[in-house]
C-alpha cells in the first residue's frame, strides 16, 4: 500500500548501491559497468521484483514486503550484500522512509559498519536528515546559497517555514524543503517485468551435423527479432547457448546492436559450432550432437534506429570482421582484442585493448597531462604482468630506495627471475611516482629506473615495497 | 609485395615482403614490429598472435596503425587454426608459436599463406621461412651513469634465407631513432660500446640471486 496524499508517512525504501560502478570512486566504467550493474538488478529481483534503476549503479525498490519475508531489513540487507558479492561487486545498502533518505543512507553506509549497511528505522529519518549537510542535495548552486545564507543543515533548513522558503526560493526551494522535512512521496518506478524474449528449438534426437542447425537458427532469428520488434525493442547482443547431446551447455555472446540479420545470426551460430568440431572438414562433435539450440537477446533496449559506425570510428570491412568474429568463435569474446593508444603514467596503462566489436576507446585520455610519464623512445616489449627481479650493487647487496628517493648504492647486477645476471652498463633513476595519494587504500609510490645490461638491452624496472619489478623491454 | 619500411628494404629481397613468404626473426622486439609496421602504414591489417607482451606504442612509433591491428594475445594449441582464420582478413600475422611449430603444420600454414596472399613474420624458429632476419647488435643512447634517459638505438640488423634471400646482408638502423621511426643509421653517427659500471669480475664472487 502505497502512501498517495501528502499527510502520510512515505513508504519504507531500500536502496542498494555499488560504488566499484558509479559516482567518482568507479573502478568499472562504460559498456562492462552496464553488463554488471545488469546482472546486479538481476540479482535483486530475486528479493524484490520490483526494482528501480535509480541511477547508474544505484537502485531502489520498497522494503516492507521483502523486510518482512527475510526477516527483517538488517536481515534483508546482509542477504543481498552476500548475494551481489557472489558478482564480485561490492555494495551498500540504506534503508530509510522515503526515497531521498534511503540514498543518503546508501551513501552514507561506511564498510566499516556492520556488513555496510545503515538502517534508519522507521520514524527516525527526520532525526537523521537534519544532521545532514546541504551539500547533498543534487542542486549544488543551491546547496552554496543555502550555505552562504547560514543554513548548513537539512535540519536548518526544515526548521523555516515552507511559505517563507517558497517565496524566497521558488518552486525549487519549496521541493528542496520538502526533502529536508522528509516528505518524499515520489513513487519508486518499477522496471517493466522482463518478458522471456529468447527463441529455442530443440532436437530430438540431437542433430549430429551443423547444418539443420544452423538452418534452424535462421527461422529462430527470425522469431527473435519480430519479438522485439514488435515490442520496439532491439538487443544491443545476442546470446547463442548450444546444449549438446551429453548435457553440456556452451554459449556464447555476440554483438548485435539490431543490425544483424537473420542470416548473420545463423552465421555466428556456425562459427560457434566449428569451435566445437573435432576432426577438419565434416567431423564429427566430441559432444555426440546438438540437442537443444536458444537465441537469448542480452542488454534489451529501446530501438532508436541504426547507429552508422558500428565498430567506432574506422569502418571494418567485412573481410575483417569475419576473420576476428572466427577466431571469437573459437577463443572466445575477450580474445580478440583492437589496441587503443591513450594516456597514462605507466606504459601498461597507455595502450587499451578493446574486444573486438565493442567501442574503441582508451581507458584513460590522451588529453590531460599525465606527469611522471617516461619520456623518449617506447618500449617494444611491455610485460602485462611485471616481471620479478633483483637489483644488487658491485657487493651483491640489494639497492634499495628510501622513501626520500635517496638510493643505496648504484645498480650494478639485475637478475630477472630465473635467468643468468647481467652486468647493468648504464642507468638512469630514481623517478619518483606517487599516484592516488589522497587515498590511502589506492596510493601508490615507487620509483622508477632504466637499466642497460651488458647484453645490448635497456629494461624498465620500477621498485615498489622494496620489491624491484621489471614492467617493459626496450629492443 | 606488401611495403616495408624505406630503412628495412635494403634488407629485403626485392625490397619488400613477398606475399605467401614466411620471414623469420629468432626473438619477438622492435624489428618484428617495424617490419609490420611498413604493411600496416600502407593500408594492410596485422594480426599478432601469441605475444602478450607486444608493445604497440612502440610499434605505432614506427608506423603500425593500431586501427588496423587484431591482436590474438593467447591463441593456446589452437594456433594454427587461429593464424588460418586470420589470415582471412589480415594480409601481415605476426605470430609467436608457443614452441617450434612441427614441419606438417608448417607446410599446411605455408599453404593456406600462398593461398591468402599475406605474409606470415615469426618471432622463433621456422625452418622453411624464406628469409631470416636478427639484431646482432644493439647500442642505446641517452643513458649515462645515474642519469639521462634511453632515447635512441643504433642497431646493427643481418638478413639472409634461401632463394634470392642467400646473399647476407647487413645494414646499422636506428630502431628505433629518436622520434621513435626507424631510418637507416650513417656510419659515422654509430655510437661506440659502452663499457660496464660495475667490476669486470663477477665470476669470483658468488652472486646471491635468491
Amino acid at each position: 500500500m502505497r502512501a498517495q496524499n501528502a499527510g502520510s508517512v512515505p513508504q519504507r525504501i531500500m536502496v542498494v548501491r555499488c560504488p566499484s560502478l558509479c559516482g567518482p570512486d568507479a573502478s568499472v566504467a562504460g559498456p562492462q559497468a552496464a553488463r554488471l550493474f545488469e546482472r546486479v538488478i538481476g540479482v535483486l529481483t530475486g528479493f524484490c521484483p520490483d526494482v528501480e534503476a535509480a541511477e547508474p549503479g544505484v537502485c531502489a525498490f520498497g522494503a516492507r514486503g521483502p523486510a518482512r519475508y527475510f526477516g527483517g531489513e538488517a536481515l534483508l540487507a546482509s542477504k543481498i550484500i552476500a548475494a551481489v558479492a557472489e558478482l564480485g561487486v561490492e555494495s551498500r545498502v540504506g534503508a530509510a522512509d522515503g526515497m531521498f533518505a534511503a540514498l543518503l543512507a546508501a551513501r552514507r553506509a561506511e564498510p566499516i559498519d556492520p556488513g555496510a549497511v545503515l538502517v534508519i528505522p522507521p520514524g527516525g529519518t527526520a532525526g537523521f536528515l537534519a544532521a545532514q549537510p546541504v551539500s547533498v542535495l543534487a542542486d549544488q548552486d543551491l546547496a552554496g546559497l543555502l550555505k552562504r545564507l547560514g543554513l548548513g543543515t537539512l535540519g536548518d533548513l526544515a526548521a523555516l517555514p515552507a511559505s517563507d522558503v517558497a517565496s524566497r526560493f521558488g518552486d525549487a526551494g519549496e521541493a528542496v524543503h520538502r526533502l529536508a522535512r522528509g516528505l518524499d512521496l515520489r513513487p519508486l518506478v518499477g522496471r517493466p517485468p522482463a518478458h522471456d524474449l529468447s527463441v529455442a528449438r530443440e532436437f530430438d534426437p540431437p542433430a549430429p551435423l551443423a547444418e539443420p542447425v544452423v538452418f534452424a537458427a535462421k527461422t529462430l532469428a527470425e522469431q527473435l527479432h519480430a519479438g522485439l520488434a514488435a515490442r520496439g525493442l532491439t538487443c544491443v547482443r545476442v546470446q547463442v547457448r548450444v546444449t549438446w547431446a551429453d548435457g553440456e551447455e556452451s554459449s556464447r555472446l555476440w554483438r548485435h546492436d539490431g543490425l544483424l540479420t537473420a542470416a548473420g545470426v545463423a552465421d555466428r551460430v556456425r562459427w560457434q559450432l566449428d569451435g566445437r568440431r573435432v576432426g577438419p572438414g565434416d567431423g564429427q562433435y566430441a559432444q555426440g550432437g546438438i540437442g537443444m539450440l536458444r537465441l537469448v537477446p542480452d542488454q534489451v533496449v529501446r530501438a532508436t534506429g541504426h547507429q552508422l559506425a558500428l565498430w567506432g570510428e574506422a569502418v571494418v570491412s567485412d573481410r575483417v570482421a569475419r576473420a576476428a568474429m572466427r577466431v571469437q568463435a573459437m577463443l572466445g569474446h575477450e580474445a580478440v582484442l583492437r589496441p587503443v593508444t591513450g594516456g597514462g603514467r605507466n606504459v601498461s596503462e597507455q595502450v587499451s585493448h578493446v574486444p573486438f566489436g565493442e567501442k574503441r576507446e582508451p581507458r584513460l585520455a590522451a588529453g590531460p597531462p599525465w606527469p611522471g610519464r617516461i619520456m623518449g623512445a617506447a618500449p617494444g616489449v611491455v610485460y602485462p604482468v611485471a616481471r620479478e627481479a633483483e637489483v644488487t650493487d658491485d657487493a651483491g647487496r640489494l639497492v634499495t630506495v628510501s622513501g626520500r628517493c635517496v638510493l643505496s648504492a648504484a645498480p650494478a647486477r639485475l637478475v630477472i627471475g630465473r635467468e643468468p645476471p647481467r652486468l647493468i652498463t648504464a642507468w638512469a633513476g630514481p623517478w619518483p611516482l606517487s599516484e592516488r595519494w589522497w587515498d590511502a587504500a589506492a596510493a601508490r609510490r615507487r620509483a622508477r629506473f632504466q637499466l642497460a645490461t651488458d647484453d645490448g638491452r635497456v629494461w624498465l624496472a620500477v621498485v615498489r615495497d622494496s620489491r624491484w619489478l621489471i614492467e617493459a623491454g626496450y629492443w | 609485395m606488401l611495403p616495408a619500411l624505406p630503412a628495412l628494404r635494403d634488407l629485403l629481397p626485392r625490397g619488400g615482403l613477398a606475399r605467401g613468404s614466411v620471414l623469420a626473426v629468432p626473438e619477438f622486439g622492435l624489428l618484428c614490429l617495424a617490419l609490420a609496421a611498413g604493411a600496416s602504414a600502407a593500408g594492410a591489417w596485422c594480426g599478432i598472435a601469441g605475444v602478450p607482451e607486444a608493445g604497440v606504442a612502440a610499434a605505432v612509433g614506427a608506423g603500425l596503425d593500431a586501427e588496423r591491428t587484431l591482436l590474438v594475445p593467447d591463441p593456446g594449441s589452437a594456433w594454427p587454426q587461429v593464424v588460418a582464420s586470420l589470415l582471412d582478413g589480415c594480409e601481415l600475422i605476426l605470430l609467436r608459436p608457443p614452441a617450434t611449430a612441427p614441419a606438417q603444420i608448417r607446410r599446411r600454414l605455408e599453404a593456406v599463406l600462398r593461398r591468402a596472399g599475406g605474409v606470415l613474420v615469426v618471432a622463433g624458429d621456422w625452418p622453411g621461412a624464406q628469409v631470416r632476419l636478427r639484431v646482432i647488435t644493439q647500442r642505446w643512447t641517452g643513458l649515462g651513469d645515474g642519469h639521462g634517459r634511453v632515447r635512441a638505438c643504433c642497431a646493427e640488423v643481418t638478413a639472409d634465407g634461401r632463394g634470392e634471400a642467400a646473399l647476407t646482408r647487413t645494414r646499422w638502423l636506428w630502431l628505433p631513432a629518436e622520434d621513435g621511426g626507424v631510418t637507416v643509421a650513417n656510419p659515422e653517427d654509430i655510437p661506440v660500446p659502452s663499457i660496464p659500471v660495475a667490476g669486470t669480475s663477477p665470476g669470483l664472487r658468488a652472486v646471491s640471486a635468491g
